[in-house]
């Protein structure tokens, strides 16, 4: 196996298995795992506390249990995380660091079924007033101090800014991979290129930005052949579960770039320069935009992933819907309206984490495939 | 030169034997889809019917949910491009085509040269289809070909507002019970399945002319409860259960005569 081989496959199966990167992580280092809920929430603060930032986004499941909690029309990636509660997958976590940015987190941050504590703080949505930052700035504060007496560390300034920094350069090495994969689609998948981001919610990020940045080399270092299939341009919350991707990929598309909220989104901004560090976090907010969960009376998604599909040259955007998501069900016909006037095309697929056929985005995507 | 296209569905297999890409020679139907007997049986049956043998086709295609499990196939392509392809080349006015078959919805608008420019499949939920209309053609005790005629009879259609088959179902069986007419209960069941394909006929964009095939389009209450939501004529394509099948013998001729230019 070469070594860019290697590199993809133990990022894969990191991925794959996320229980293991936390008991590996444990036993280097004698620190437990801090459970992150999605979006947006500042896992630097963790990083600083020594502890490992899970990242928590639910998985493949037949939901039953929690059908007890919810309503059958919240979003599937809530169902699962529910189900995955009620059966004691998060119970080993120190500490759940929970967002809640659209209703269904908000209901759901009230009903936590699983034995770990859970910090819930709020993102203002009233977000390019400097009263914005302050308050973001503050919410943090109160975050790292329950983080504080629950980890029963000390999170200092200073190390807080060093894990900004550690996190700013991850995302740096992320968005060149995600240009360079562009490149080498017949080497980076749509699966690898999923399993290889998705790593970055297991590992120490330090850890990941090595692994990724020799990665990054060793693509360059190939030639870049031909591509004879579709490039595209997935958007959505994520692009799983796995045969989703090997969908694409069997109808010969290639993902030049993305704007999913587990992947392009967090790391297309680095957190702003400065000396406080929660006031520098809090900035991040402010300044990032395209995203149904942060308020955007210019709403910039549309035109955003128009330069993203001129700039990585793709053929169109593939809408990855997730089921029963209320603000990315908003945003759609606003961004749908703005391509059918540029003339870019674009697939809907629905996102559903329950389901075990996939006949529905088999038929999708090969009449996309043939439209194009 | 004969080409075949094969259709397989998932309550209906269907074959089309096209002479030189313009003579539909044969069309045959059978009323049982993937995974059964049927697609063996409509092919036997199209083949017989003209007095030819798989050997005489040029190419074979097909298409539809069972696509990929017909064995005779030379390729498959898509529902959604054959469909495009056999409802323009019977209706070459087509912008919009409403495809409502067993278990799938679809709205597709095509280009001027008929190529397809987009398409909305329904969730994966039975509400809108023909499975739909079975289980209240049951419920009813109305035979399906008969549902339109009682719909043209409704003094005051009644409101089937369940979104899920299984609740549009009970709703129906109380509106029984409370005395309504079948024929007002049935031009509802058809505006509720209109309404369905309507939401994705209008993601689509409406545009005239306005086309339906799939086996539903044979049910004319359904046609007309389109026709009247969209504010628009709705033509039937001929033959609307085999326009799929039809676009897949098409396509087959062209890669043939493609091959040997
Ligand atoms: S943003 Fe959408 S997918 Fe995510 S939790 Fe909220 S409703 Fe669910």
């Amino acid at each position: 196996m070469s070594r860019l081989e290697t590199i993809i496959s133990e990022l894969s199966s990191i991925s794959n298995n996320p229980r293991k990167a936390m008991e590996d992580y444990k036993k280097e280092t004698g620190k437990g795992s801090v459970g992150v809920m999605p979006y947006y929430a500042p896992e630097e603060i963790i990083h600083a506390a020594g502890f490992l930032p899970v990242g928590i986004w639910g998985g493949q499941k037949s939901i039953s249990k929690a059908r007890a909690y919810l309503p059958p029309f919240a979003c599937s990636i809530m169902q699962s995380v529910m189900e995955m509660q009620l059966e004691g997958v998060y119970d080993d976590l120190e500490a759940v660091l929970f967002p809640v940015p659209c209703d269904t987190l908000k209901c759901l941050s009230q009903k936590w079924k699983g034995t770990s504590p859970v910090i819930v703080f709020t993102h203002p949505q009233n977000r390019k007033l400097e009263a914005a930052n302050k308050f973001l700035a503050e919410e943090y504060r109160l975050v790292r101090e329950k983080l504080q007496t629950i980890l029963n560390v000390k999170i200092t300034d200073e190390a807080l800014n060093q894990s900004i920094e550690t996190y700013n350069e991850n995302r740096k090495a992320m968005r060149e991979f995600t240009d360079l994969a562009a490149n080498y689609p017949q080497i980076i998948d749509p699966k690898k290129r999923h399993a290889i981001i998705k790593a970055r919610f297991f590992m120490e990020k330090s850890k990941h930005t090595a692994m990724v940045k020799e990665l990054n080399s060793e693509l360059k270092s190939l030639p870049v052949e031909a591509f004879t299939g579709k490039k595209v341009v997935l958007t959505g919350i994520m692009a799983e579960p796995n045969e989703v991707l090997d969908i694409l990929k069997d109808n010969g598309f290639a993902v030049v770039a993305d704007d999913l909220a587990q992947e392009s989104r967090l790391f297309r901004n680095d957190v702003p320069s400065g000396t406080d560090p929660l006031y520098r976090l809090a900035k991040w907010w402010q300044e990032f935009d395209g995203c149904s969960l942060a308020t955007d009376a210019k709403k910039s998604r549309g035109p955003m992933m128009m330069d993203m599909v001129k700039g990585s040259k793709a053929d169109a955007v593939v809408v990855c819907m997730m089921k029963f998501c209320d603000p990315e069900e908003f945003d759609y016909p606003i961004y749908y309206r703005q391509f059918e006037e540029a003339g870019i095309k674009s697939l809907f697929i629905e996102i559903d984490l329950e389901t075990t056929s996939f006949e529905q985005t088999k038929t999708r995507v090969q009449s996309f495939s043939e439209m194009l | 030169m004969f080409t075949m296209g094969i259709d397989i569905g998932s309550s209906s297999s269907k074959v089309v034997i096209l002479e030189d890409g313009v003579n539909i020679i044969a069309g045959e139907v059978i009323q049982i889809g993937t995974g059964s007997t049927g697609p063996k049986r409509v092919l036997d049956e199209a083949l017989s019917k003209v007095g030819l043998k798989l050997e005489d086709m040029a190419k074979i295609i097909a298409t539809g949910y069972g696509r990929s499990s017909v064995e005779e196939a030379h390729k498959q392509i898509s529902e959604i491009s054959c469909q495009a392809k056999g409802v323009f080349f019977l209706v070459p006015s087509a912008k919009l085509i409403i495809d409502i078959g067993g278990q799938d919805v679809k709205a597709i608008r095509l280009d001027s040269k008929g190529g397809v420019k987009q398409f909305f499949m329904n969730d994966k939920c039975a509400a809108g289809t023909g499975r739909f209309l079975d289980v209240m053609s049951r419920v009813l005790e109305v035979n399906l070909d008969e549902m339109a005629e009682y719909d043209a009879r409704a003094t005051e259609p009644a409101t089937v507002s369940s979104t899920c088959t299984v609740f549009a179902e009970s709703e129906v069986i109380s509106q029984l019970s409370n005395g309504v007419a079948k024929e007002n209960i049935i031009a509802g069941v058809h505006q509720s399945v209109a309404s369905k394909a309507c939401g994705l006929a209008y993601r689509c964009g409406v545009e005239e002319d306005i086309v339906m095939c799939g086996g539903v389009a044979k049910d004319l209450g359904v046609v007309r409860a389109i026709s009247k939501e969209l504010k628009k004529p709705v033509i039937v394509a001929p033959n609307p259960q085999i326009t799929a099948a039809l676009g897949a013998a098409i396509f087959a001729f062209e890669e043939v005569r493609g091959a040997n230019i």
